[in-house]
């Protein structure tokens, strides 16, 4: 248990406390992403590579970007609500997505 | 409250600072970063009115208390009943966890002498080098079958509630602002998807010889599969990967896992003995059963990336 | 041989430093500049030359092996993905960008070329 494993391990329950505590939706998705990178890392530390090729490409990789296309499904939910103004508010829908969240 | 110095002067000082720092409404972004004009939100007036309406209906219905019997009965009995079921709740799981041994003991049931065999008698019985890979494949393979089961019934929720039955509704595409056929992306896809393929691919055959395995090379598989639909469109992905392909996929794989591994149902728990040489322990095709299961699993997991992915974006295929 | 591998390891890990600090500086640019754009750079200047500078002081440390050669590859898969990614980034700023004319210049292909030919008609002068 040396200096480099305490440290990451410090790491990890910041970034989960982190995680729950931001306001933004935006910033505790990215704060997640770290998480499970940061997990990768521990995996390969205790000798099981299986498990961190895993949580390498499903953690880091797709779930994020999972997320991601989920926050921009609800925060479009709001302005779809009447189909034919679609076009005309499709220009504010990039802006609004940092305030939204 | 009234202060000596005017209001915008006090804002600079450090003691404002430390006070809205402590209090938690400080702006960490005003006069570090650029910030761009915000808009106002207006509501319309039709949805004014319909959320007046919703509001009324809603202290009519349930919370006027004086007018609604059942209202006030549930109202009266909800606080002493809820304490009383937490309670006791608390008090029933505490109970069973105190009736544990201690963490880490030695006569535990979990220290049995199972781990051993697996270690000492793995490579020789199910021929696969990589120990793990042959534990979640050969010794407990009914397990992973319901893994992969798990992962087919959370595609199907996923597409009982997103998948679009209107085709008007589907071609409204979200992706007004996206960079569409963008040349350097679609230049560097169509460099990088084959060799991440390749590598997909390899990860899931050689997973009885190192780490990696089926679930890791579905996931690579499925990710370089939504790398190539940011790239070139649905258009062009749709020309290879319809729902038809996904049904034949997944059905064809599951059903391969459950015709291997399922016949035990039949012929006693030990199963008959696999007539699929187990062969050379290094080899790519060693070890029996172990290398088809993978593969299967491998689809499986694909499939469910791609398909998460597609249902998200555009609600069907 | 004790002094070739002394060698080798001072100049591995004087090329990973050098990495670490562009990334420091890469960290420092990220969180104080004012514009998105300026913040872009920085971020694409430690994913490439950062990264690219680590790698090869691992490469130094390690040898003529397989394991050089998978990081050699590393190296290059990195080059080919995470520019293209501060390319989309930056597009998409410069698309929905409502202030252009505050945050940078932008000329056409004429004015670029009549200044291209004022600067060699000077240079030819001198």
């Amino acid at each position: 248990m040396n200096i480099f494993f305490a440290s990451l391990l410090i790491f990890l329950v910041v970034c989960a406390i982190a995680a729950s505590f931001t306001k933004s939706l935006l910033n505790s998705i990215l704060i997640f992403m770290t998480y499970s990178l940061v997990m990768s890392i521990v995996w390969v530390l205790l000798e099981s590579p299986d498990l961190a090729i895993t949580e390498a490409a499903v953690g880091a990789g797709v779930t994020t970007v999972l997320f991601f296309v989920t926050l921009k499904k609800i925060n479009s939910i709001e302005k779809n609500n009447d189909d034919e103004y679609m076009n005309d508010e499709g220009k504010e829908e990039e802006n609004d997505v940092e305030e939204n969240s | 409250m009234s202060r000596r110095i005017p209001e915008s002067e006090y804002k600079k000082t450090v003691s404002y600072k430390l006070k809205s720092w402590y209090d938690g409404t400080k702006d960490y972004f005003v006069g570090e970063l650029e910030m761009k004009p915000q808009k106002e939100k207006t509501i319309s007036d039709e949805a004014f009115k319909k959320s007046e309406k919703d509001a009324h209906e809603i202290r009519v219905r349930a919370l006027d208390v004086t007018h609604n019997k059942g209202v006030a009965r549930f109202s009266r009995t909800y606080k002493v009943f809820s304490i009383v079921f937490c309670v006791f709740l608390v008090g029933m799981l505490l109970y069973g966890v105190a009736a544990l041994p201690p963490f880490g003991n030695a006569d535990n049931p979990v220290n049995n002498e199972v781990a051993q065999r697996y270690i000492e008698q793995g490579l020789q019985e199910t021929g696969a080098v990589n120990i793990v890979t042959g534990m979640i494949l050969d010794y407990r393979a009914f397990d992973t079958l319901g893994e992969s089961h798990v992962l087919f019934i959370a595609t199907c929720a996923v597409l009982i509630l997103l998948r679009k039955d209107n085709k008007k509704k589907a071609n409204i595409s979200d992706r007004i602002y996206e960079p569409k056929n963008d040349a350097i992306l679609q230049v560097v896809a169509k460099v990088l998807v084959p060799p991440i393929f390749i590598f997909g691919i390899y990860v899931i055959l050689c997973g009885h010889l190192g780490p990696g395995g089926g679930f890791s090379g579905g996931a690579i598989i499925g990710a370089g599969l939504i790398l190539y639909i940011n790239a070139f469109g649905f258009a062009k992905t749709e020309r290879f990967f319809t729902s038809k392909t996904y049904k034949i996929m997944s059905i064809a794989a599951l059903g391969t896992y459950a015709l291997c591994k399922s016949y035990s149902f039949y012929t006693g728990a030990n199963h008959i003995e696999s007539i699929i040489p187990k062969g050379t322990p290094g080899n790519i095709i060693s070890s029996g059963l172990i290398l088809i299961l993978n593969i299967c699993v491998g689809i499986v997991v694909a499939g469910t990336m791609y398909t998460f992915y597609v249902m998200f974006r555009k609600g069907d295929y | 041989m004790s002094i070739l591998d002394w060698l080798r390891f001072v100049i591995g890990a004087a090329f990973i430093c050098a990495g670490v600090f562009i990334f420091i500086v890469e960290m420092i640019g990220v969180f104080k500049f004012r514009y998105v754009l300026n913040r872009m750079h920085a971020a694409a200047m430690g994913d490439t030359l950062g990264i690219g500078l680590a790698l090869a002081g691992l490469i130094i440390m390690s040898g003529l092996n397989f394991t050089s050669l998978k990081l050699f590859v590393v190296i290059i898969f990195l080059w080919f993905s995470s520019p293209v990614s501060s390319h989309l980034i930056t597009r998409l700023e410069v698309t929905t960008d409502e202030e252009p004319d505050r945050h940078y210049e932008h000329y056409s292909i004429e004015e670029v070329e009549a200044l291209e030919n004022r600067n060699s008609e000077e240079k030819e002068e001198k």
